[in-house]
């Protein structure tokens, strides 16, 4: 659960995102109304519809896109263009091909100026962190899909960001490799406690990572619910938990009505 | 072993080109072929000797290299930046690209009347139409290869804290370049064709000057030697420079070239 | 969902943005109104001097004169005729000599050293002794741009037909088709995307070769349209001249070949350099 800072880790408030579609000819709404307070160290799942607004909602938090209407404030400044106080994970895993996976979770505190041996020290950390210190001196393509977004989730977090946004991190992955990076990730999240915004379709991956879930339809929030399941988290037993399942059935009628 | 396998490919490269050379021979002494029409090696390699010895060679040669490595390197360290810019912004790029594409096709050769027009006969023109021809292929090939950069890695470098200056150096200038070395590769063969093609009119040192006026004066073995180190040349180029720089860059990174 | 109205400027923006796609075409031909607009611009007002940089108006003037007296187009189906007599000569003898090199391991191995050297030395090497062979005519063009087509489509080829995968010609032969019909069923259609990569190639160079040729060799031809015209010093006729080569391999290139190397490509799944 969030702590009861006055000042919260990330503050959105009346949200909105409008745009002009070409072929429609018109303005189109994406996101009508939104308006969510994330706590330190909160792990926040957003789920919804297809069009919900949600991947737009995370892109404009990370400063990919400009709000047409409200405001987004991390730690009270408010937000305008990317940055690194704002780490990003995505799905196509982003990393740069012509540099080492060492290389990759260094850039970040290179941009920081920070001395390549620090630097370089940081990234080992963190690689250690993901169980990755052998790959190392790999390039990318030489990694599996789960071994790469690994090295990015880890690469956002080197940075240590103010908020962490995961934008469907493990939608590009397969099912068994998938179950192995979300425990990974409940794991990591326990160890470094950062702010965790999550983007998924998945239900039941948005109930087994947070302590709580948002529900978006038509560009609005819908619900907010909390999850009170202990931690650590396992698949094996979670899947059979009774509580685990009526809260993954409740968020899920929740979207299909959005 | 690595080396013992280099050495294998060089050889199984030229032992074909060995076998071109004795087979020339042959056909020159079997056939009784006049000296005019296509000259044994005997007179090639007198004329190639005669020719380093009063260094008319080294002059040809050299002032055929001073052109085309002066082209080529200005014309990359203005195409690539500029390429760079155009590529950033879809909008821009958008504008740019039919442009850029009309010039790269128009690149080189068909720029010669004008260029002497222009600069007047000798180094300047000839010149000019390298640059050309590597300036617009190298643009237009860097304008595509930044556009193929897909936009998460740009957002990806920006929510890790890297400016303007950094993007560029760090995720545009690598994106890129791997079509930048295709650009390179394709702008260099058509400024070296526009090379030959420039020094047999417009100018009066170099080797395609070399091979236009061994023909007025019917000195067929002075054009064989010419042609041959043409081509050994080119290959010199491509095997040296080009190859490895492709294979350190689009290899390495296993990155796949756009089209 | 509609909110706010939309104003004229974005309303022009999104019937743009509709036709363009519709024809593409549009968006291509867009970028060029600001370019000759400066041009005319630049030539106006005198920076360079009215003989070295002559203005768009000009040069359509001399395309008007040079279309009704005929002399422009004659040269053009001069250059365009040697162009596809050299292109369909070396198509002909390069597809063949590709698909023997690409199948053949023997052949590979002696014959790509050579065809690497020869592609090496270029087609306008060859011209001063093509000059003493043939003399000033038909043989020597013909000749150039064949040797130019020629290796861009015998190297594409080979590399087509290496691609080819073995499952493929095993599929063709446990199904009970000879060697020859392995070729012809199989291998030729799965290299026509290469070949016609090694088709855009050749033709690349081609004209240029072509152009070169005729500004050496030639009598006739826009190559010697433009060299004659630098003789007399006329820059309006080499600027219409370049004008007419890029606008017409442009049009050859963008929507014509291009189109048939993706649509060979992606038709039949295939990736394409």
């Amino acid at each position: 659960m969030g702590t009861g800072d006055t000042v919260k880790k990330l503050t959105i408030e009346n949200l909105a995102k409008t745009y002009f579609d070409p072929f429609a000819g018109t303005q189109v709404t994406a996101i009508r109304d939104i308006s969510l307070e994330v706590g330190a160290g909160d792990f926040v799942s957003v789920v919804g519809p297809s069009g919900c607004g949600k991947t737009t909602m995370l892109n404009m938090i990370a400063g990919f896109l400009p709000a047409s209407g409200g405001q987004i404030r991390v730690d009270g400044r408010p937000v305008s263009g990317p940055g690194p106080d704002r780490g990003v994970v995505f799905q196509s895993f982003a990393l740069f091909p012509w540099r080492t996976v060492l290389d990759n979770v260094a850039f970040g505190p290179k941009m920081r100026g920070i001395p390549k041996a620090k630097r370089h020290e940081i990234a080992r950390e963190y690689l250690e962190l993901a169980g990755l210190a052998h790959a190392a001196e790999r390039y990318p393509n030489e990694l599996s899909g789960g071994m790469q977004q690994r090295v990015g989730v880890v690469r956002a977090l080197a940075n240590e960001p103010d908020v962490l946004l995961m934008d469907e991190p493990f939608a590009s992955v397969d099912a068994q490799t998938r179950m192995t990076l979300q425990e990974e990730l409940t794991r990591i999240w326990q160890e470094r406690r950062p702010t965790v915004v999550f983007i998924t379709h998945d239900v039941a991956e948005a109930v087994f990572l947070a302590n709580r879930v948002v529900v978006l339809s038509k560009g609005a929030v819908l619900a907010d619910v909390p999850v009170a399941l202990p931690r650590p988290r396992a698949w094996h037993s979670l899947i059979e938990d009774d509580a685990f399942k009526s809260l993954s059935s409740q968020v899920l009628q929740l979207v299909r009505s959005a | 072993m690595r080396r013992h396998s280099r050495l294998l490919a060089a050889v199984s490269f030229t032992l074909p080109l060995i076998g071109l050379l004795v087979a020339w021979e042959a056909i020159v002494r079997a056939f009784d072929v006049n000296p005019r029409i296509f000259p044994a090696i005997g007179p090639v390699l007198q004329a190639g000797i005669d020719a380093l010895r009063d260094g008319t060679l080294i002059a040809h040669i050299g002032a055929s290299l001073a052109r085309i490595a002066i082209g080529t390197v200005i014309g990359i360290v203005l195409a690539v930046p500029l390429g760079i810019v155009m590529g950033v912004s879809p909008a821009v790029s958008t504008f740019f690209t039919p442009l850029l594409r009309f010039f790269s096709v128009l690149a080189g050769i068909a720029w010669i009347p004008i260029a002497t027009l222009w600069f007047g006969y000798g180094f300047g023109a000839i010149t000019f139409v390298i640059f050309n021809a590597v300036f617009f292929v190298v643009a237009y090939n860097t304008l595509l290869g930044v556009t193929s950069i897909p936009m998460a890695l740009r957002n990806a470098a920006a929510s890790l804290g890297a400016g303007p200056w950094q993007v560029f150096v760090e995720v545009l200038l690598p994106g890129a370049l791997p079509n930048i070395v295709t650009g390179i590769r394709t702008g260099l063969g058509f400024a070296w064709r526009g090379l030959i093609a420039a020094e047999m009119i417009a100018t009066n040192v170099g080797l395609g000057y070399m091979l236009f006026v061994a023909r007025d004066f019917y000195r067929t073995e002075v054009i064989v030697l010419g042609m041959i180190i043409i081509g050994l040349l080119w290959l010199a180029i491509d095997r040296l420079l080009l190859a490895p720089l492709e294979r350190a860059t689009i290899e390495r990174w296993g990155l796949v070239r756009a089209a | 969902m509609r909110s706010t109205p939309v104003g004229p400027w974005l309303r022009l923006w999104g019937a743009y943005v509709r036709w363009t796609s519709r024809w593409p075409a549009l968006a291509a031909l867009v970028p060029f109104v600001p370019v000759v607009v400066l041009w005319a611009v630049v030539a106006e007002s005198g920076i360079f001097p009215r003989v070295f940089f002559p203005g768009p108006l000009e040069v359509i003037q001399s395309f008007g004169k040079l279309m009704y007296n005929g002399i422009l187009p004659a040269y053009l189906e001069d250059s365009v005729v040697r162009l596809a007599a050299g292109t369909a000569v070396g198509m002909a003898l390069g597809i063949p000599i590709g698909l023997l090199v690409g199948l053949s391991d023997r052949a590979h191995r002696l014959l790509w050293p050579i065809l690497l050297f020869f592609q090496a030395i270029g087609d306008i090497a060859w011209l001063p002794i093509l000059l003493i062979w043939f003399g000033f005519g038909l043989g020597t063009m013909t000749f150039v741009i064949v040797y130019t087509v020629l290796f861009p489509v015998v190297l594409n080829t080979v590399l087509g037909v290496r691609s080819v995968p073995i499952e493929l010609h095993r599929a063709a032969q446990s199904l009970g088709a000879s060697r020859a019909r392995v070729v012809w069923e199989v291998v030729l259609p799965g290299a026509l995307p290469n070949i016609i990569t090694g088709l855009r190639n050749g033709l690349g160079y081609g004209w240029r070769a072509l152009i070169a040729a005729e500004m050496i060799v030639g009598t006739s031809g826009v190559g010697f349209l433009m060299f004659d015209a630098r003789r007399a010093g006329s820059v309006v006729e080499i600027m219409l001249g370049m004008i007419v080569l890029g606008i017409l391999w442009y049009i050859v290139d963008s929507w014509v070949l291009a189109p048939i190397e993706r649509a060979t490509g992606q038709r039949w799944g295939l990736v394409t350099r």
